[in-house]
């Protein structure tokens, strides 16, 4: 029987940085992944004569070199290098403005450049805009500060370093716009990267949406030039490197316990014995099928009954590798928000409406940003939308094609009208993800990429500060999306690693105590 | 003037509200009921019923093409479960223990989708002298026996979003099958094209499927076989190979071709293909295998052919030592060793064998490389299209039978 000091299973993004920060504190480490890839989310598939990527979009928190975000932080300390390219711009959007007319907007990167438009478009927005941007950095360094102290921050350094943040901190982000007085344009223009969170301006904590915006704006984005695996290979080969063994299409079928607490897992290559789990799982899952019964606690599930399934983030996406450049074919933006409206609020609604209302997508074009994102005279591109259960939860096998291309005939459509710019004649190969194929890639509750909704009195502030209660399991530890820094690949790195920490904190207390 | 942002009207409740966010919480968490977690959801058993792990299928029915020297095997579900839906053109990849071994071959689909709602579904292996499975299957395989596949897998299906209106099929010998299945569907209603299967047999009474594709012609003006006899020159029939100017002769303008054929009729009529000047979207083929003589590829070290190497499998906490000869694909010493590895086209393009290379030198046909960036940098292989030049240490997934 093999036996290990940490098992973590799952490697997707999280389980990646658990198991890499694990074996660099000389844990002997096991990853198991029910996949033959690492990565979850963070993987490509081939098509043809194409390496596509398959949901990374852009990552706010890579940053330059003289400006790193913790992801380039993140992959140094571990000794990760990532070929990053940098997005050009934040994003074009087309909508509907709250006026009713259509908005076409894009935005670049830099403070001061995204300022200087903001003026252009919104004229006179400029002082509010500056003092928008000051709020957001005292956000995110308050964010920082409450994250290092790893739920123990002292009310009196927040207090006196960051009021602002705490004042506002409790809001949703639409309330923190209207107090600002922000004008309505320059609401609509900064809604935009909403859905990178899955939660509409109404629902989503200020301080979440603040940190990301001023991120992406004042770093810049960036993509790994060769997808997203290249973070995942890079991360397994590290954790081999350290030590570390993977096995791949290893599915853990059950937590064994020992007492309380845990003390192995049950997997299709045998029975594996350990000290600590830390395991990429969405928490719903673990309790509700992977433990007994008796062991889960009250308070879980009186947790997972007041989420009430509100998985965040059921993702449609469909992918189009094309035989003529993005020049040839006039697309000059990366990423461009086609909205049916600039009110997040009613978006979310018209998107959980399905397909009939689901006017929403996001289109990107790979090789604007990275020349080497398919083989020469050629471009891949791909939409993105959110799916509802709705659609998705009755549906017959054999109606699923009709379903996922009745959306990619959407997303064409609005493509051309909106934007004018039309694809079709172009496809050499193509491929539609939809709810269900993630699920059957990630295993999440409903294929759902961000955990749990970080909505309302779930946002990650809130979870942050009660990384003590929401963990009671002894010796195992949910960590991803559903954890406190919600979703993202930056907040799953970031998970994994603080997830890590507090594992080897308890391994190293009860180490002590014996 | 240093910032001072309000939302409510005394900021001091606003810090207040702040600090509250986790008694908040709590109270929203304590006010639910202690309901048990269900842990199941139906978009996650849909994406299961769809893309399962393995099906296991039992020989419901054989049906024999003597002329053609090949069987159909039909199956159901051995647990009355619903079968996996698929488009057609795919395959099902068969698990199969002979002996020591423990195989995965690929077989398309032959059977109309529609079959799969009504609990079956078939294959169609014709024989192949020397081959290792066909036969087997063909001398063995009874009905009322249990096979473990896959569901349907593969990308070799008609897309209306991306393939011309008319496709020009080039069927060789049990290449047919994939275009029976598309000619089902099509009869079904299940897919909307025009379809013209060109296809190459050596005499009339090798044809396979011939009455099931005169059936199908007959009830559906969409569908059209124009047969071609190598071996034979016959009143109503095409003689000699598919060359360019046969498709030119059938094809309506504009057009797809798909392929699937043996090796040999696979590089002719790739052949004949270029000379079309197809725009490359316009030819898609199906590759199940990979070639039988690696030593004939551009690249490969003439030295190696014949020799016999020592292949390490590491899988999970297991490890085990076996020969692996140099002219075959490392994915045969696996099987031949009886681990139970996963594998699905055989022919590199699906990489569900990818494997971790822990040293050793190998070759790949170019033609097979469907490997990721990442993975040829950092030395994961594909074994069903991986020869080794030297002795090698891999560690291969782990495999789900249960």
């Amino acid at each position: 029987m093999a036996k290990y000091d940490v098992v973590v299973v799952g490697a997707g993004n999280a389980g990646l940085s658990a198991a890499i920060q694990t074996a660099m504190a000389g844990k002997k480490v096991l990853l198991i992944e029910q996949h033959n890839l690492p990565g979850g989310c963070a993987t490509s598939f081939r098509r043809g004569r194409f390496e596509i990527e398959p949901s990374l979009h852009e990552l706010c928190d890579v940053g330059p070199l003289d400006n790193p975000g913790d992801v380039r932080n993140i992959m140094d300390l571990y000794g990760i290098k990532v070929d990053w390219v940098r997005v050009p711009d934040c994003f074009r959007v087309i909508t509907k403005g709250s006026d009713g007319q259509k908005l076409d907007v894009t935005m670049p990167s830099t403070i001061e450049a995204f300022i200087d438009q903001m003026e252009v478009e919104v004229p006179g927005s400029r002082p509010k805009m500056v003092e928008l941007f000051e709020l957001f950095q005292e956000v995110l360094d308050g964010i920082a500060y409450i994250s290092a102290s790893a739920g123990h921050a002292d009310s009196n350094v927040l207090k006196e370093k960051y009021p602002n943040m705490l004042r506002t901190g409790a809001y949703c982000t639409q309330k923190v716009f209207d107090a600002l007085k922000l004008p309505k344009k320059c609401q609509d223009i900064l809604s935009t990267y909403w859905s990178y969170l899955g939660v509409d301006m109404e629902h989503l904590a200020f301080i979440h949406y603040a940190a990301m915006v001023h991120k992406y704006v004042s770093r810049g984005a960036y993509i790994p030039t060769y997808t997203s695996h290249e973070i995942s290979v890079a991360m397994t080969e590290r954790i081999r490197e350290l030590g570390g063994d993977i096995w791949f299409n290893c599915r853990a079928e059950e937590f064994l316990f020992d007492g309380d607490r845990c003390c192995g897992v049950k997997t299709n290559l045998g029975q594996v014995d350990c000290d600590y789990v830390l395991a990429n799982i969405n928490p719903d899952i673990i309790y509700g099928k992977m433990m007994p019964k008796d062991l889960v606690p009250e308070r879980e599930k009186k947790l997972s009954a007041a989420r009430d399934g509100r998985y965040g983030g059921r993702m449609i996406t469909a992918y189009f590798c094309l035989n003529k450049t993005a020049e040839e074919l006039g697309i000059k933006d990366y990423s461009i928000f086609l909205q049916g409206t600039a009110d997040s609020a009613q978006e979310y609604k018209d998107i959980m409406g399905g397909i009939e209302t689901n006017d929403y997508s996001i289109f990107l074009c790979y090789n604007v940003a990275n020349p080497k994102a398919s083989p020469e005279g050629t471009c891949i591109c791909s939409f993105t939308s959110m799916g509802s259960p709705k659609d998705w939860d009755n549906l017959s096998q054999q109606d699923y094609v009709a379903l996922k291309n009745r959306f990619v005939e959407k997303f064409l459509k609005s493509l051309k009208e909106k934007a004018g710019i039309d694809i079709a004649p172009y496809i050499e190969e193509m491929s539609v993800a939809s709810p269900w194929t993630f699920a059957r890639y990630l295993g999440t509750p409903e294929g759902a990429v961000y955990g749990h909704e970080t909505a309302d009195w779930d946002g990650m502030m809130a979870r942050m500060m009660m990384l003590d209660p929401d963990y009671p399991i002894k010796g195992l530890r949910p960590i991803g999306a559903a954890g406190p820094r919600g979703d993202g690949y930056s907040a799953a790195y970031l998970c994994g690693q603080l997830m890590a920490r507090l594992a080897l904190k308890d391994l190293s207390e009860e180490g002590g105590n014996q | 003037m240093a910032l001072n942002v309000k939302v409510g009207l005394i900021g001091v409740l606003d810090m207040l509200k702040f600090k509250n966010m986790a008694k908040v919480r709590e109270q929203a968490i304590q006010a639910a009921p202690a309901k048990e977690i269900k842990g199941e959801f139906a978009i996650n058993n849909n994406a299961k019923l769809l893309h399962p792990d393995h099906q296991k299928l039992v020989v419901s029915e054989i049906i024999d093409h003597p002329g053609a020297g090949a069987k159909t095997f039909v199956f159901k579900s051995a647990e009355g479960k619903p079968l996996a839906y698929f488009r057609a053109g795919q395959y099902l990849s068969l698990k199969l223990q002979i002996g020591e071994s423990f195989v995965t071959r690929p077989y398309s689909i032959s059977s109309s989708p529609q079959w799969t709602l009504e609990g079956k579904v078939a294959i169609t292996v014709r024989t192949n002298p020397g081959g290792f499975v066909a036969d087997w299957l063909l001398e063995n395989l009874k009905v009322g026996d249990g096979v473990i596949a896959s569901g349907g897998e593969g990308q070799f299906y008609y897309e209306g979003l991306r393939d011309a209106k008319n496709v020009v099929a080039l069927a060789g010998g049990s290449g047919i099958t994939p275009f029976l299945s598309m000619a089902y569907a099509i009869r079904d209603g299940i897919e909307d094209f025009n379809l013209t299967i060109i296809f190459g047999s050596r005499t009339e009474e090798n044809i396979l499927f011939r009455e099931e594709l005169d059936a199908i012609c007959a009830a559906c003006d969409k569908v059209k076989v124009v047969h071609v006899l190598s071996d034979e020159e016959k009143e109503g029939f095409e003689h000699g190979f598919i060359t360019a100017e046969l498709i030119q002769k059938y094809a309506k303008d504009p057009y797809s071709v798909f392929i699937c054929g043996p090796e040999a009729m696979y590089r002719f009529v790739s052949g004949e293909i270029d000379k079309l000047g197809l725009p490359g979207k316009n030819v898609r083929r199906e590759m199940l295998g990979v070639t039988k003589k690696v030593w004939e590829q551009e690249g490969y070290p003439a030295e190696c052919k014949d020799k016999t190497f020592k292949l390490t499998i590491r899988q999970g906490p297991n490890e085990y030592v076996v020969d692996a000869s140099a002219n075959e694909p490392i994915l045969v010493a696996i099987e031949r060793a009886g681990v139970a590895a996963p594998s699905r086209c055989r022919s590199g393009e699906c990489g569900w064998c990818r494997s971790k290379l822990v040293s050793g030198q190998y070759f790949t046909p170019a033609e097979n490389e469907g490997r990721r960036h990442s993975d040829v940098v950092n030395d994961y292989i594909h074994p069903c299209c991986t020869f080794a030049l030297s002795d090698m240490v891999i560690e291969v997934p782990g495999e789900y039978l249960k």
